[in-house]
């Protein structure tokens, strides 16, 4: 099987998105792979170990400084990197314009069997790439995919949805996004990392000419702060609560 | 005039709250500045009367009895509201933020060369020709979103505790011609299947969310959660150690890698109160109830009880009790 995974680069959840002079600082961010794509890999790669042949490809769009991402999804698995820099994207549409222009150059003829995305970023949560993608590539998606069998035949994959399941039987060439729960991504060995460096990162750069279709503008620190009424028991609570507010 | 239309979501011939309010939403703003109409669109055969008493203000609403349309099949759905939004000539494209909108809103936007902002919490006074403002960075900043071309597409998250400013008005049902040749059904390589779980609440529809932390001790401490909530007519929910632990499933996570929800009053148990779990919370009215007097969650909660939530959950559904008892 030819597997494509397409992995994006966002702050460590962990890190402070901090405030300078009315300005966001990203300086004190310490950037890593998007959650969601390390599922997305983790399945890739796991289809590889299924079938014979198959090889896993992983594409970023992202700055220079994505190179130890990519070689992180490297040794978790993925046998070819293709790292686009030097294309600055501004809104997921650009992102998934350079990337089908980017996938289907790769693949030239025949696409990939099946590419996997991550749900969505964390960062900025907007979950557009994999369905524009697969849209501007013309195949089949299922976006945030909590299980997947693949046979000879066709693909199954299940989801959650508001209140229930939905599951889907397909052909391939499809694209996935993946939801957590679908796997436990692995740990990368010394072994693997150092098996890694010899695997190669190509390096390309694209000239895009679509315009953005959204902007980020404004950012601004998020205040959540108030005032607590700490309150001593249980029934002056549901008072305010009940009689105040009228909530319930 | 500014044609704005409402993608009325069906899963099981029933139609989402979600939906039903983004379309009351809608007309309130229109109410309040008038500068568009509304239209309805609704796919599948789902019982046009369960509609009657919810819907406000005036407008059309397209709908096909097809049985195809039942099941959602993305290239069927996008096809059919790309061909009803090009017809009725409409500017914008609103859907509320479901599992099918997410997958199907960024297809249409490719499709309609429009622009696209996911996740849109509401709009402020003006409407949303100025865009809207978002959490960005696991909640740690707000961003302004807007639109950088025409058409526009929206979707919008769930808000059960807006209110409802706009005459009860009147709507048209106008069936669409099924067998136009565009959208002649085709072999799709997909075939699907739903199954929807009895009386499972969904969380981001919920008035009253009641969400338990790791000070929960163990998936036995949530049994008074449901309780609660079950009283309440609310949901139950999680942060991420409780499903991480496996003592509830994903579905119910809230946070920045679960669900996003907008209740009108939260109960906050047992959970410290990470950024990463605020992210996920709208505006409302937040209770904590925590043995720490210093966690985070009380400094962005409204009232607060310090204690064991298991000394605490048992009165304080004896109270809610006596009060609903007197109603």
């Amino acid at each position: 099987m030819r597997l494509a995974v397409c992995l994006c680069l966002v702050p460590d959840t962990a890190s402070v998105v901090g405030f300078l002079d009315g300005q966001i600082d990203l300086s004190r961010v310490n950037e890593v792979m998007n959650p969601y794509d390390e599922y997305a890999l983790e399945e890739a790669v796991r289809c590889k170990e299924r079938f014979a042949d198959s090889v896993v490809t992983v594409f970023t769009v992202a700055p220079a400084s994505a190179k130890e991402m990519l070689r992180k999804a490297l040794a978790m698995g993925a046998d070819y990197a293709v790292h686009v820099i030097d294309t600055p994207v501004s809104d997921p549409f650009q992102t998934a314009k350079v990337l089908s222009q980017v996938i289907s150059d790769f693949y030239k003829k025949t696409l990939p069997d099946i590419i996997f995305c991550g749900k969505q970023s964390t960062d900025f949560q907007s979950a557009q790439v994999p369905s524009m993608l697969a849209e501007l590539l013309d195949i089949t998606a299922v976006t945030g995919i909590t299980r997947l069998h693949v046979s000879a035949e066709t693909v199954q994959v299940e989801r959650e949805i508001e209140g229930g399941f939905e599951s889907f039987e397909l052909h391939t060439p499809a694209l996935f996004s993946a939801e957590k729960g679908l796997n436990i991504p692995r740990k990368t060995s010394i072994k693997a990392v150092m098996e890694a460096r010899k695997k190669t990162i190509e390096l390309l750069s694209f000239s895009l000419d679509e315009p953005r279709r959204v902007a980020m503008t404004q950012f601004q620190p998020f205040e959540r702060k108030k005032q607590c009424r700490f309150l001593a028991d249980e029934k002056e609570l549901v008072r305010f609560l009940h009689k105040e507010h009228a909530l319930f | 005039m500014n044609h704005y239309l409402v993608f009325l979501e069906q899963r099981g011939g029933v139609v989402k709250q979600a939906s039903i309010e983004l379309w009351n939403m809608l007309q309130t703003y229109a109410a309040r500045h008038g500068a568009f109409v509304l239209s309805g669109l609704l796919l599948g055969s789902a019982d046009l009367q369960q509609l009657d008493g919810k819907l406000y203000g005036d407008g059309s609403i397209f709908y096909t009895n097809d049985s195809r349309s039942d099941g959602y099949n993305l290239e069927h759905y996008a096809r059919f509201i790309a061909e009803t939004f090009t017809q009725q000539a409409c500017t914008a494209l609103f859907f509320a933020e479901t599992v099918l909108s997410k997958e199907l809103t960024p297809k249409l936007s490719i499709r309609l060369s429009a622009s696209l902002l996911s996740g849109v919490p509401q709009f402020d006074q003006s409407g949303c020709d100025s865009g809207a403002r978002r959490a960005v960075y696991s909640g740690a900043a707000l961003a302004l979103m807007q639109s950088a071309c025409s058409p526009k597409i929206y979707t919008v998250s769930s808000f059960p505790s807006f209110e409802v400013h706009a005459p009860k008005g009147q709507r048209e049902f106008i069936a669409l011609d099924q067998n136009r040749p565009s959208l002649r059904y085709e072999l799709l390589s997909v075939a699907s299947q739903l199954v929807m779980c009895q009386g499972a609440k969904d969380l981001t529809e919920a008035d009253i969310i009641v969400a338990g932390g790791r000070g929960m001790g163990g998936a036995d401490g949530f049994v008074l959660l449901e309780r609660l909530a079950e009283l309440l007519g609310g949901a139950v929910g999680a942060s991420r150690p409780v499903v991480d632990e496996g003592w509830r499933p994903h579905s119910e996570q809230i946070g920045q890698t679960g669900k996003i929800v907008a209740p009108a009053l939260y109960f906050a148990c047992g959970i410290s109160g990470s950024v990463q779990h605020l992210a996920g919370i709208g505006a409302c009215t937040l209770v904590a109830l925590n043995t720490d007097r210093y966690a985070p969650i009380f400094e962005v909660a409204d009232y607060g009880i310090v204690g064991d939530v298991h000394c605490i959950l048992p009165k304080l559904i004896d109270a809610v009790k006596d009060v609903l008892k007197k109603k």
